[in-house]
């Protein structure tokens, strides 16, 4: 019997030492935000980003960077997300490892949530300040209420120096520039702290004498009010009507050192301004599209009408931030995240559509990214469709956009 | 020796034994109050606690108060009722103070980087040696919910306003008028907090204009009186002994 105890005492032991080190020995940093975990049909289906651009991805402490480009609110929004009446534009960061400076949808600045309508096509831009050294994944970022987060492409940027050099100065309308870094702190501290100490000090008081078994007993022998003692009641006066006091001092005096103050500021942003696009010339009709499992690909087939005076060519297919791109006919030049960014991903047969010319294009877009950034899930949705963006180049260069929503069907062979 | 025998042979030792079981009774108390009370504060008032840009003049007044007067009923019922002592609330929020000022500090500043002077929790002690105070010298349960119940709800705002004060001052930022608590709000970014999450006035109470906050803690101070009722009762059950006896 003591063998068996000791055996299982061993294995016991063996068992929370194994526990121990799989707790501890193995702890990779959280650096980005979980965008590959959102549903594939959130990322495809509501917010577009394009056009994107970051001014830098090297920068100090206290430096500035740009993120700015072109989001559109997808005209198949689904059912399951509710629509971006109250949505504001973030950013995904890790905490502050930033602050973020300004932040524009158009011209209109906006600290808070606004009112976008689906089926527009706005630009944007947001400025970041360098607070906290380190290397930090840095998306754009649509929270929609109703509907969560709705996270853009994010690119790797580092940022050295000291977060004891960062300041952050502002300056307020009755003419003080305080550093908001450390603006207020040793007030907090002083009250909080003086409190702290007065309620320590109540509790003190009563526990000079004893606390728990002889007032027990007291209580329990029905002596209960020979344990407030006159005494005892003149100082819970005296500890009342100086906390009384305390707040009176501290409220005025407060208001006679600041006497301009106003409410926190709150409510909706409207009049958010979209951005008028060229009406396309080219109309696409999706006649089928599947999503081959085993190939991490997927097979479109097009319709294509060019009603242009100019030929054109398929360059770009654009869904949930991951960028699919045809080599023969443009590339990347922005300094696109590279994990997003399918450089030989897409090819089309069929060619140039001349114009005034109807023709069928067969176009695969395929990568590992449907699988790193588990778009293939899309084909386990109750809603199997899938959204997107067609970019169209003429022979001059000029861009057109096409707007894409159609069922997808998957392939297991 | 059995245990039907004294674990003390003399006087001066039963004291001893009786002090240290206050403080041990008292650490104990002090810590399961900052875990339990802790746990409650941030399921029911967590956000307007954590962001300075949440500590309004209307929903953090009324919110505040109404549901942390709980454990201080509770806990008042309970030590007043069997020791006569009189610092039940004021030992529940010593007890969340500490735990708050250790997650705000470590986790909020040195985890995550947000500026202490954004993440202060709420003072309360004020409201606490109110409420005991009105207990001791009243005696009474329903003067304290009463009275006590009243004054915790309307000492919230003057009581934290030289802290939260400073913090209301007005800057035109990019053309918009702004708080500087509104400015820390939005410079500190919270990825997991959009800002339309953020439940703050927006203007609902115009019929009082700009006295917002008195309506708001009085409204508070009201509700408070009557979960003080509540509590105290939820105080009473657990501290009953009909268990022990029955044992």
């Amino acid at each position: 019997m003591k063998a068996r105890t000791d055996r299982v005492g061993r294995w016991s032991l063996v068992g929370a030492l194994i526990a121990l080190v799989a707790a501890v020995a193995y702890g990779p940093a959280a650096l980005a935000h979980g965008e590959k975990s959102q549903a594939a049909f959130l990322r495809m289906r509501t917010i577009h980003w394009f056009d994107l651009s970051w001014s830098t991805d090297q920068l100090n402490v206290n430096d500035e960077m740009e993120i700015k480009g072109k989001f559109h609110v997808f005209e198949g929004w689904p059912e399951a997300v509710d629509p971006p009446e109250v949505s504001f534009l973030n950013i995904g960061i890790p905490g502050p490892t930033f602050i973020r400076k300004e932040s524009y949808i158009g011209d209109k600045f906006v600290p808070r949530s606004a009112r976008l309508e689906i089926g527009k096509t706005y630009t944007f831009r947001v400025v970041l300040k360098a607070r906290r050294p380190g290397e930090w994944h840095v998306h754009p970022m649509i929270n929609v209420e109703g509907g969560g987060p709705i996270i853009g492409p994010g690119k790797w940027v580092t940022v050295n120096g000291s977060m004891r050099d960062f300041k952050n100065p502002v300056t307020t309308l009755t003419g003080q520039t305080v550093d908001l870094e450390t603006y207020n702190e040793g007030n907090i501290w002083f009250w909080h702290v003086l409190w702290y100490a007065i309620g320590v000090a109540w509790i003190a008081y009563f526990a000079r004498n004893p606390i728990f078994i002889p007032r027990l007993l007291m209580v329990n022998a029905g002596r209960a009010d020979e344990l407030i003692t006159p005494t005892d009641k003149k100082v819970g006066l005296l500890f009342g009507a100086a906390t009384i006091l305390l707040v009176i001092f501290g409220y005025s005096s407060t208001q006679s050192k600041y006497p301009v103050t106003i409410p926190l500021q709150a409510g909706v942003l409207r009049g958010i301004t979209p951005i008028e696009l060229p009406k396309p010339t080219v109309d696409v009709k999706v006649d089928e599209a599947t999503y081959r499992v085993p190939g991490r690909a997927m097979k479109m087939k097009l319709t294509v009408t060019n009603r242009g005076d100019r030929p054109v060519q398929l360059c770009e297919f654009e869904t949930a931030s991951v960028r699919f791109m045809n080599p023969e006919v443009c590339e990347d030049e922005t300094g696109y995240p590279e994990d997003l960014l399918a450089e030989e991903g897409l090819s089309v047969t069929g060619g140039a559509v001349a114009p005034g010319e109807t023709k069928t294009l067969e176009v695969v877009a395929s990568d590992a990214a449907w699988e790193v950034y588990r778009l293939s899930d899309i084909i386990y949705d109750p809603d199997s469709r899938f959204g997107g963006l067609f970019f169209f180049y003429d022979d001059a260069g000029n861009r057109q956009m096409v707007i894409v929503d159609a069922p997808l069907i998957p392939t297991f062979m | 020796m059995s245990t039907t025998t004294s674990a003390v042979r003399s006087h001066a030792e039963a004291v001893q034994v009786s002090r240290m079981v206050d403080y041990l009774g008292l650490f104990i108390l002090f810590f399961v109050l900052t875990g339990s009370y802790h746990i409650h504060g941030m399921l029911t008032m967590g956000d307007w606690d954590f962001w300075a840009d949440w500590k309004d003049r209307r929903l953090w007044v009324t919110v505040y108060p109404i549901v942390m007067i709980t454990f201080p009923a509770a806990v008042q019922a309970v030590i007043w009722e069997r020791l006569r002592l009189p610092w039940g609330a004021t030992v529940c929020i010593l007890g969340i103070l500490f735990g708050e000022w250790v997650n705000r500090y470590f986790n909020f500043w040195m985890w995550t980087y947000f500026p202490i002077n954004f993440v202060f929790p709420t003072a309360a002690v004020h409201m606490a040696i109110f409420l005991d105070v009105v207990l001791m010298l009243s005696g009474s349960y329903l003067f304290t919910a009463v009275i006590g119940g009243l004054g915790w709800g309307l000492l919230l705002y003057p009581g934290n306003w030289p802290v939260v004060g400073p913090l209301h001052v007005p800057v035109e930022y990019n053309g918009m008028l702004m708080s500087i608590a509104d400015i820390q709000g939005y410079h500190y970014v919270r990825t997991g907090t959009p800002e339309y999450i953020r439940m703050v006035e927006k203007g609902t109470l115009r019929t009082f204009g700009k006295d917002v906050a008195p309506v708001s803690a009085f409204f508070s101070g009201f509700m408070s009186i009557l979960i003080y009722f509540m509590w105290h009762f939820v105080g009473r059950w657990f501290g009953n002994v009909r268990f022990v006896k029955r044992t």
